[in-house]
C-alpha cells in the first residue's frame, strides 16, 4: 500500500530524513519509534503533504500513485489520514461544520453522496459517544480550548469518521491519562482491517500492550535503523537506544 | 483648506434653503439647536487630511458633488421588495426610510406594548418636540464633528424610540434605511433611543441600496441609557459599491447600564464609523464588536472614542477587518480614562486578516490613561490565514479554497456570536461568503 523508498527531505537546507526506507502492506499495523528530533514527525508531515518541506531525493508510492504528486486534500482524499501530534485550533470554526465538511469531501471523493443534516448529526453523535467524547466539545470550535486529552480524542472522533485507508498517529497517545489510551487503541483496533494499515508513531510501549504491531521500527538520525516485531519495543523500554546507535555506527 | 471653503457655503446654503421645511421650527429649542450646529459647522468646515482622525480619508470625492437630501424616489419601493431586506424575524417593529424619509405604509409598528413610543423623528417633532426636548442633542454635543453639526442642522428624520422605565421589549426593533435614484441621493438620518432606567432593548440599524445609485449617507444615531437600561444594538451597512456613508454613534450611559453593539460595515465605496461612548455613572458597561470588510476600491474607516468619566466602568472593544484584492481599512480606537475614573477595566482589540498583499490596513489603537488604579489593555494584530491552520483543513479532505472561506467565516464568527439577532448573522455571513467567492481575492495555495 505504501512504499517508501530512500526518502531524504530538508528543513531550509538542513537534512532531517537521510534515505528512509519502508514498506506498509494493506491490514498491517506498524510502530515507529525512535529518539526525541530524530524525524518522526517530520516523515509522518511530509507523507501527509505539509509545506515546508524539501523533498531533495527518493519516492514515496500510496498505491499505485506518486504520494508527493498529490495536494494535501488529495491525499486525504484518496485515503490517508494523519492524527497531528500537537492538533491544530480552529478559533471561530464549529468542530460539527469541520467534522462534516471533512466527511462530505472525503465520501464525495469516494462517489458516495453527501449526508443530509439529520444523519450526520445521528452518525456524528454515535462515534463522539464511542470515543467518550463530550457532545459539548462537538459544539465548540475546533480545539479551541479543548485540554490535551480533548485534543487527541477529537483527532481519534476524525479517524472513526472518516475511515481512512492509511492512518498515521502521530504520538496520539502522549498525554493521555489511562482511559484516553484506551480509546485511542479501541478507535485503532475498530477500524483494523485487512484493507486498512496504521502507521503508529509512539514513545511508549502501554500502547502497543493494546495495539499489537506488526512490525516496530526505530527512526534515527532521518533513518530507520532497525526494524523488528514487537519483541523490538519492549527491548527499547529496557534498554532504551544507545546500543542500536551503537550497532548503526559499528 | 481653500478647496473646502466651496463646499462649505454650498452645503450652507443648502441648509438655509431646507430649513423652512425641517419639522418643528416653532420649537425654539430646537431652532436655536440647528442655528448653532450650522454656526459650528460653517466655522468649522470639512475636516481634511491634516486632521488627525481624517489622515487617511479624502473627502474630496464625496465633496466634490451636490447631494440631495431626502430626494422622491423613482419607484417607489413595494412591501415586498422591502421583505428581502429584513433581518431579525421576531422583529416586534420596523421602521423604513428611503432617501432619509420613513415610509408609514412600508413600516409595521402595531402591537407594541405600553410603555414604548416608536415611529418617525419628523412626525414626532411635529405633533410634539417638547417631548423630545431633554434628550435630542444631548449625547451628540461633546465636541462636535463637522458630519455631526451638519446632521444636527438639518434634523429633519428618522427613528424615534422610548422604552418607559422597566419596560422590556420581547425581540428586536428593525430600523431599514434604503437609498434609491435617480440622481445622486442623500440621507442624514437622525436617530433618538432613549431607554429609561431598567428598561432593556434590542435594536437593529441596516443601511442598504435598492439600486447601484451614488449615495450620501451621514447618519446619526444618539442613544441614552438610564440606570440599569440594556441595550443591544446592530447596525449594518452594506450599501451599494458606489455608495459613501458615515455613521456617528453616541452613547450616554446611566449607572449599571449595559451598551452591546455589533458593527458590521461590508458595502460602499467609502465608509465611516464613529463610536462616541461616554460612561457617565458608576458601573455602566459596554462592549463594541465589529467586523469590517473591504476589497477591491472601498476603503472603510472605524473610529472609536471610550470615555471612562466615573469610577468602575467597563468597555470592551473588539473590531476585526477582512481585507481583500486592493481594500483599504483604517482603525482608530481610542480609549479615554479620567483622572476619577478609578478601577476601570478597559480593553481594545483589533484583529486583521489580509487576503491579499495589495491590501492595507493601518491601525492605531490608544489609551490614554489619567487614573493610577485601572486595568486597560489593548493589542492589533494584522496578519494573514495560518499555513497550519489551512493545513489541517485540507489534510482532512477540505479543498484549499473552502479551507479559507471556513477560516474566514470563522474569523468573522467570533464577532458576529456576540450579536443575538439570527438573521443578522446569517445575513453577514451570505455577504461574506459572496466576497470571498467574487473573483480572485484569495490568492492561490501556494502564497
Ligand atoms: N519546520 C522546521 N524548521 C526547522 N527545523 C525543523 C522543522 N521541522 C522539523 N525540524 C527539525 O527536524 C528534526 C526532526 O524533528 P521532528 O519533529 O520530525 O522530530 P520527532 O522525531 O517527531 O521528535 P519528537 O519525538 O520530539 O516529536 C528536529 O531537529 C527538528 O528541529
Ligand atoms: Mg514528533
Amino acid at each position: 500500500m505504501l512504499t517508501v523508498k530512500d526518502l531524504r527531505v530538508s528543513v531550509d537546507e538542513q537534512p532531517i530524513l537521510n534515505g528512509l526506507n519502508l514498506e506498509v502492506g494493506e491490514g498491517e499495523v506498524h510502530a515507529i519509534m525512535g529518539p526525541n528530533g530524530s524525524g518522526k514527525s517530520s516523515f509522518a508531515h511530509v507523507l501527509a503533504g505539509r509545506e515546508g518541506y524539501t523533498v531533495t531525493g527518493g519516492e514515496v508510492r500510496f498505491d499505485d500513485q506518486d504520494l508527493l504528486d498529490l495536494s494535501v486534500e488529495e491525499r486525504a482524499r484518496k485515503g490517508l489520514f494523519l492524527a497531528l501530534q500537537y492538533p491544530v485550533e480552529l478559533p471561530g470554526v464549529s468542530n460539527l461544520v469541520f467534522l462534516r465538511e471533512s466527511l462530505n469531501a472525503i465520501r464525495a471523493a469516494r462517489g458516495e453522496p453527501a449526508l443530509d443534516a439529520a444523519t450526520f448529526m445521528k452518525v456524528v453523535r454515535d462515534k463522539a459517544g464511542q470515543v467518550n467524547m463530550s457532545p459539548e466539545l462537538l459544539k465548540r470550535s475546533v480545539n479551541a480550548g479543548f485540554s490535551g486529552g480533548e485534543k487527541k480524542r477529537n483527532e481519534i472522533l476524525q479517524l472513526a469518521l472518516l475511515e481512512p485507508r492509511l492512518a498515521i498517529l502521530d504520538e496520539t497517545d502522549s498525554g493521555l491519562d489511562i482511559d484516553a489510551l484506551r480509546v485511542v487503541a479501541d478507535g485503532v483496533n475498530v477500524l483494523r482491517s485487512p484493507q486498512r494499515a496504521f502507521i503508529l508513531v509512539t514513545h511508549y510501549q502501554r500502547l502497543l500492550d493494546y495495539v499489537e504491531p506488526d512490525y516496530v521500527h526505530v527512526l534515527s538520525g532521518g533513518r530507520i535503523v532497525r526494524s523488528g516485531d514487537k519483541s523490538l519495543a519492549l527491548e527499547l523500554e529496557r534498554r532504551g537506544y544507545g546500543w542500536i546507535a551503537g550497532e548503526a555506527a559499528a | 483648506m481653500n478647496a473646502m471653503l466651496e463646499p462649505v457655503e454650498r452645503y450652507r446654503r443648502l441648509i438655509d434653503a431646507v430649513a423652512p421645511s425641517l419639522p418643528g421650527d416653532d420649537a425654539g429649542w430646537l431652532t436655536s439647536q440647528r442655528a448653532r450646529a450650522t454656526e459650528h459647522f460653517v466655522r468649522q468646515g470639512f475636516p481634511t487630511r491634516k486632521d488627525e482622525a481624517w489622515r487617511y480619508t479624502s473627502l474630496e470625492r464625496v465633496l466634490e458633488q451636490v447631494w440631495a437630501p431626502n430626494a422622491e424616489p423613482g419607484l417607489q419601493p413595494a412591501t415586498a421588495d422591502i421583505a428581502a431586506f429584513h433581518l431579525a424575524k421576531d422583529a416586534v417593529a420596523r421602521l423604513v426610510f428611503i432617501n432619509g424619509r420613513c415610509l408609514p405604509g412600508l413600516s409595521s409598528l402595531s402591537g407594541l406594548p405600553a410603555g414604548v413610543q416608536l415611529g418617525s423623528l419628523h412626525s414626532a417633532l411635529e405633533q410634539q418636540p417638547e417631548r423630545l426636548a431633554p434628550w435630542l442633542g444631548q449625547a451628540a454635543q461633546a465636541g462636535v464633528s463637522s458630519f455631526t453639526a451638519l446632521n444636527t442642522a438639518l434634523i429633519d428624520d428618522g427613528a424615534w424610540v422610548h422604552i418607559a422605565v422597566g419596560t422590556k421589549l420581547a425581540g428586536p426593533v428593525e430600523l431599514l434605511y434604503l437609498t434609491t435614484g435617480p440622481g445622486t441621493v442623500a440621507a442624514h438620518p437622525r436617530n433618538l433611543v432613549v431607554l429609561e432606567d431598567g428598561a432593556e432593548a434590542t435594536v437593529v440599524e441596516h443601511y442598504a441600496s435598492l439600486d447601484d445609485t451614488a449615495c450620501f449617507t451621514n447618519s446619526l444615531t444618539e442613544v441614552l441609557l438610564g440606570a440599569g437600561a440594556q441595550l443591544e444594538h446592530a447596525r449594518l451597512q452594506d450599501e451599494s459599491a458606489a455608495a459613501r456613508h458615515i455613521s456617528n454613534v453616541f452613547v450616554q450611559q446611566g449607572h449599571s447600564s449595559h451598551y452591546r453593539a455589533v458593527g458590521v460595515s461590508v458595502g460602499g465605496l467609502w465608509s465611516r464609523s464613529e463610536y462616541h461612548n461616554r460612561m457617565q455613572q458608576t458601573q455602566a458597561s459596554c462592549e463594541i464588536d465589529g467586523l469590517y470588510i473591504a476589497g477591491d476600491a472601498q476603503l472603510t474607516d472605524v473610529h472609536l472614542d471610550i470615555g471612562h468619566a466615573v469610577p468602575a466602568c467597563t468597555s470592551r472593544e473588539r473590531f476585526k477587518g477582512i481585507l481583500l484584492g486592493r481594500g483599504r481599512a483604517v482603525f482608530d480606537g481610542r480609549i479615554r480614562v479620567e483622572v476619577d475614573a478609578q478601577k476601570t477595566d478597559a480593553q481594545l482589540a483589533n484583529d486583521n486578516l489580509m487576503l491579499s498583499r495589495d491590501a492595507e490596513v493601518d491601525t492605531k489603537p490608544q489609551l490614554e490613561i489619567f487614573a493610577d488604579d485601572v486595568k486597560c489593555s489593548h493589542g492589533t494584530t494584522v496578519g494573514q490565514l495560518e499555513p497550519e491552520q489551512l493545513f489541517y483543513l485540507r489534510s482532512r479532505g477540505i479543498g484549499a479554497d473552502d479551507a479559507r472561506r471556513m477560516l474566514c467565516l470563522g474569523f468573522a464568527t467570533e464577532v458576529l456570536q456576540a450579536c443575538s439577532v439570527d438573521g443578522f448573522r446569517a445575513r453577514v455571513e451570505t455577504r461574506l461568503q459572496q466576497r470571498l467567492a467574487a473573483g480572485a481575492v484569495m490568492g492561490n495555495s501556494g502564497e
